[in-house]
């Protein structure tokens, strides 16, 4: 009677759990196929970190981190057990009284203190500390579930001190089971569904941060307008979310009071394909003025401990955005200088050949020269930045390294890529591939991180291959066997700022501090450093936006802030862009900070080394 | 025959016309026709009357208003085919450019845009810029008549224009258009609603930058701009303080700006002021930092504290 009762209750909740996530699947099916499973090799280590050690989970908050992670753990664990209860329950087979279960269930008990102390501790956060980055309101169904997680480590640790086949052992059995029938039924709908699909989207996200492959204009791709163009690993991403909030967290605009939170982009579009209306524009599910507002920093995408990626669908729908002309106006001024000049200030390349000319770089010919350097449109127009290309060629002078540059140069297309107007990047790489190409280039120097991460990942989608490196990797590895280690006069304090395009996105956290503590900085860590930096404000085109369009204030200034609050007075960049943004809020703030580019800064020791 | 077609709107004609007339007087002053298309076209032919030319023609046609490409280019089509001009001139204008190009491709004939100067000998020469200006080429239209020259505004001075004797006889031109030709249908014109201040307008500009150092210094740049008769504006970390409204603000995420003078206070020159202001006829610099990269692209350049530059300035202006 009583297996009856409990295959009927089995057939029930696994029908409910089976019927919501059928409706799930079958929106991911009908979604374009945007899965990737390139690199194995690569894609099994990553998952082993950060599903089976919990990486990402842990690192940035190691209590609650931990906690989850016993909670994780504690499941693994269980599996076996809940299969012989299951087993047993249903009259297939009955495994409870083999000896080996016998031990597997003392070996089980410590698993289960740490969920229940893991689950105990996540519960007084959710319900009592409420972080902001779980949102503004108490969730019940979460608040139910971590219960019903305490509740079975209760009753299983319960089941030892009673009386095998008394009622109380009986009765606490059932509670067991219908608790694990209870959670099932609620786990589709809810964020714990993360528990069944974020090991599989973690295994699909993209090797790459921000990656957006390139439009096929003979396809007739646009990029995505509506809810129909989401890709499916989007679509699954939006069904994996577990609202932690690293994203929005972690998220410059958000933190500088702007409406854009990432977090609430994924669960509007999970919200947006449960709700059916398949035709939705995307520009009116998120709202065009939100996703304006990211810097593409990426901090969202490499926060996500469930392997979701925010870029394909923020840049993807400014990409629909742009081909319907639904551009603001600020982009359309950068454009037409990208059209009519190649370059983002719209300004003649007379003042590049000056520049080259002024600096004696010679053009570059690969039977006389190692290297490539790249000037990008900062450096081959920004009076400012040029001090720091100096600086750079000047200590690849002292160090004999033969380099030249390009006859010619155009912008690499990183802001039109970023802002979604994929037609304008594809013209201004196709055409700096070509040239690049014809010249023999095999290395590339450049001190713009934008351009690392263009020409070394997104040319790469059209097949073309470069070696490309920033000015801190390289002259960090020349200075290597140089000996100049050794302090010169007496050490000051200096913050380093990470560019976004370095310190994430091409992970290069050691070789610019390499280069500081070489020379005998006292290095004071700014809040939100290394592979996580808080974004100057600059990126996806915002170096160009007015302030009125933006609510909140300023990406850069809270920046700056943060940067002035090590209490160093010397802030080392290296970035053109994030120069320039953190150049203008120190004059905001009316402050005396001293700001220094990299190369400047190395090439000032060196001198001074002799 | 040389045929001017000028371009009017509302009976207020568009001064690029009589720029079109002095190159076409350069041209052949004896053989002009100026055509005027459009509703209340006749408003206008007497204020052109007044012009060295042989005739002035009015074409006023439903086809023509409002404006259409197709409506103009059929009637003028059909114009030329009465008139059969040698030359077809026309201002290089934002409607030229629209219908233009389509006129002459219908007709099956040679256009020269965007002219700058003529150059006459034993052939006629057209010259026009190229490369965005880096280069200029002289073109020869090839093929039989009529060929089609657009000027560039300012190609020619208003004031040269020859004025006739007498005024010149005014005559109506009937055309016959097939409305059902006309594929457009233009919704009613409107405006963007301007900035409040368009720096992009001002003759001359006194711009501030940090270097004005408090919110209560700015009055000194006030005063100065008070007495060149100029508009103020700033950088942006100014206008983040809130020391001048936003829209005073000049660079790629301001207004950009092309005054005959621009007169830079305090302001250090990063790129992102620059591209805001590097078309500005004459650009004064005055800063304390003699590598201030204002100093690369400023005409004149004032190392100097500007509280003692700017008051010996505006004395100078008054006295």
């Amino acid at each position: 009677m009583s297996t009856l009762i409990f295959w009927l209750l089995f057939v029930g909740f696994v029908g409910v759990f089976a019927a919501q996530v059928a409706t799930r699947v079958r929106l991911i099916a009908a979604a374009p196929n945007t899965f990737d499973v390139d690199d194995p090799g690569f894609r099994v280590g990553r998952w082993l970190a950060d599903v089976l050690f919990q990486r990402k989970t842990i690192l940035e908050r190691p209590i609650a981190g931990l906690a989850h992670a016993f909670v994780f753990w504690g499941f693994v664990a269980f599996a076996g057990y809940t299969s012989v209860e299951f087993l047993y329950g249903l009259g297939i087979v009955d495994l409870t009284q083999a000896a080996w279960f016998h031990a597997y269930r003392v070996a089980v008990v410590p698993f289960a203190t740490a969920v229940l102390a893991g689950i105990l501790y996540l519960l007084v956060r959710r319900a009592v500390v409420r972080p902001i980055a779980l949102g503004t309101h108490v969730s019940l169904e979460s608040i139910v579930i971590a219960l019903f997680i305490a509740t079975l480590m209760v009753t299983y640790l319960l089941a030892f001190r009673l009386e095998e086949g008394s009622t109380a052992a009986v009765v606490n059995w059932w509670v067991h089971m219908l608790v694990i029938l209870g959670f099932l039924a609620l786990i589709p709908a809810s964020k714990h569904f993360h528990l069944v699909l974020s090991p599989v989207t973690v295994f699909l996200k993209s090797k790459e941060l921000g990656n957006l492959p390139n439009l096929d204009f003979e396809k007739e791709q646009v990029g995505l307008e509506t809810l129909n163009d989401l890709g499916s690993k989007s679509v699954l991403d939006a069904f994996t979310c577990v609202e932690c909030g690293r994203c929005q967290v972690n998220c410059p605009a958000w933190g500088a009071g702007k409406e854009l939170n990432p977090k609430a982009i994924i669960l509007q579009t999970q919200d947006a394909l449960l709700a059916g209306s398949r035709d939705r524009k995307l520009g009116e599910i998120y709202s065009e003025k939100v996703l304006w507002q990211c810097t593409t920093c990426g901090a969202c995408e490499n926060q996500c401990p469930v392997g979701i990626e925010h870029l394909p669908i923020l840049i993807g729908s400014r990409r629909g955005l742009v081909s319907n002309g639904d551009a603001p106006a600020y982009l359309g001024a950068m454009y037409n200088n990208l059209e009519r000049r190649s370059n983002i200030w719209g300004l003649g390349y007379d003042q590049r050949t000056k520049f080259v000319q002024s600096a004696e770089l010679e053009t570059f010919d690969p039977a006389k020269h190692d290297v490539l350097v790249w000037l990008g449109c900062a450096g081959s127009f920004d009076a400012d930045f040029q001090k720091s290309l100096k600086s750079l060629f000047s200590i690849l002078r002292a160090r004999r390294v033969a380099f030249g540059v390009l006859a010619k140069e155009r912008c690499t297309g990183d802001p039109a890529k970023r802002t979604g107007n994929e037609y304008m990047y594809q013209e201004l790489a196709t055409a700096n591939i070509d040239d690049l190409k014809s010249a023999g280039v095999k290395k590339i120097v450049t001190s713009c991180p934008h351009c690392v991460k263009t020409i070394g990942a997104d040319y790469a989608k059209f097949g073309y291959q470069v070696e490309i490196v920033h000015s801190s990797v390289f002259v960090n590895e020349l200075l290597q066997d140089a000996g100049t280690r050794g302090a010169s006069g007496p050490s000051e304090a200096i913050t380093y700022h990470d560019p976004c395009y370095l310190g994430r996105y091409a992970g290069k956290t050691d070789e610019p501090r390499a280069l500081l503590t070489r020379f005998g900085a006292d290095l004071r860590e700014p809040e939100r450093n290394r592979d996580n930096p808080y974004c100057c404000g600059a990126g996806g085109g915002l170096l160009f936006a007015d302030k009125e369009e933006e609510p909140g204030s300023r990406i850069s200034d809270v920046r700056f802030k943060q940067l002035q609050a090590t209490g160093a007075n010397t802030v080392v960049t290296a970035c053109p862009f994030c120069s320039i943004m953190l150049k203008g809020a120190q004059a905001s703030a009316g402050a005396d900070t001293q700001f220094v580019d990299l190369m400047t800064y190395v090439d000032g020791k060196l001198r001074a080394i002799g | 025959m040389i045929l001017v077609i000028a371009e009017q709107q509302r009976g207020k004609l568009n001064r690029a016309t009589w720029e079109t007339i002095v190159g076409a007087q350069q041209l052949d002053a004896s053989a002009i026709t100026v055509l005027v298309p459009g509703a209340s076209a006749a408003s206008v032919a007497g204020e052109l009357a007044a012009a060295n030319v042989r005739e002035v023609l009015t074409v006023e046609d439903a086809a023509l208003d409002p404006y259409t490409p197709d409506g103009f280019t059929a009637a003028l089509q059909d114009a030329i085919a009465q008139l059969k001009p040698e030359y077809v001139l026309l201002p290089h204008t934002y409607q030229t450019r629209d219908f233009a190009p389509k006129l002459a491709a219908r007709l099956d004939r040679a256009i020269v845009t965007d002219v700058t100067a003529i150059k006459t000998g034993t052939e006629t020469s057209f010259v026009r810029p190229m490369f965005q200006g880096k280069l200029t080429a002289d073109v020869v239209p090839q093929g039989p008549a009529p060929h089609f020259v657009t000027f560039q505004i300012g190609a020619y001075r208003v004031d040269q224009v020859a004025k006739g004797s007498a005024p010149a006889p005014i005559r109506a031109l009937s055309v016959t258009v097939d409305p059902s030709t006309i594929r457009q249908q233009p919704e009613a014109p409107f405006q963007q609603a301007k900035a409040a201040v368009d720096l992009s307008q001002a003759e001359r500009i006194v711009s501030v930058g940090r270097g004005i150092k408090e919110q209560a210094n700015i009055r000194i740049a006030e005063e100065l701009a008070t007495a060149l008769g100029a508009e103020l504006a700033a950088s942006r970390p100014i206008c983040d303080s809130g020391w001048l409204p936003m829209e005073r603000q000049v660079g790629s995420s301001g207004q950009t700006v092309a005054p005959k003078l621009y007169l830079a206070l305090g302001i250090s020159g990063a790129i992102q002021h620059l591209v805001g202001m590097k078309g500005s006829n004459t650009i004064v610099a005055v800063n304390k930092d003699p590598d201030a990269p204002i100093f690369e692209i400023a005409d004149y350049g004032i190392v100097g504290d500007l509280f003692e530059v700017v008051p010996a300035i505006i004395a100078a202006l008054k006295g």
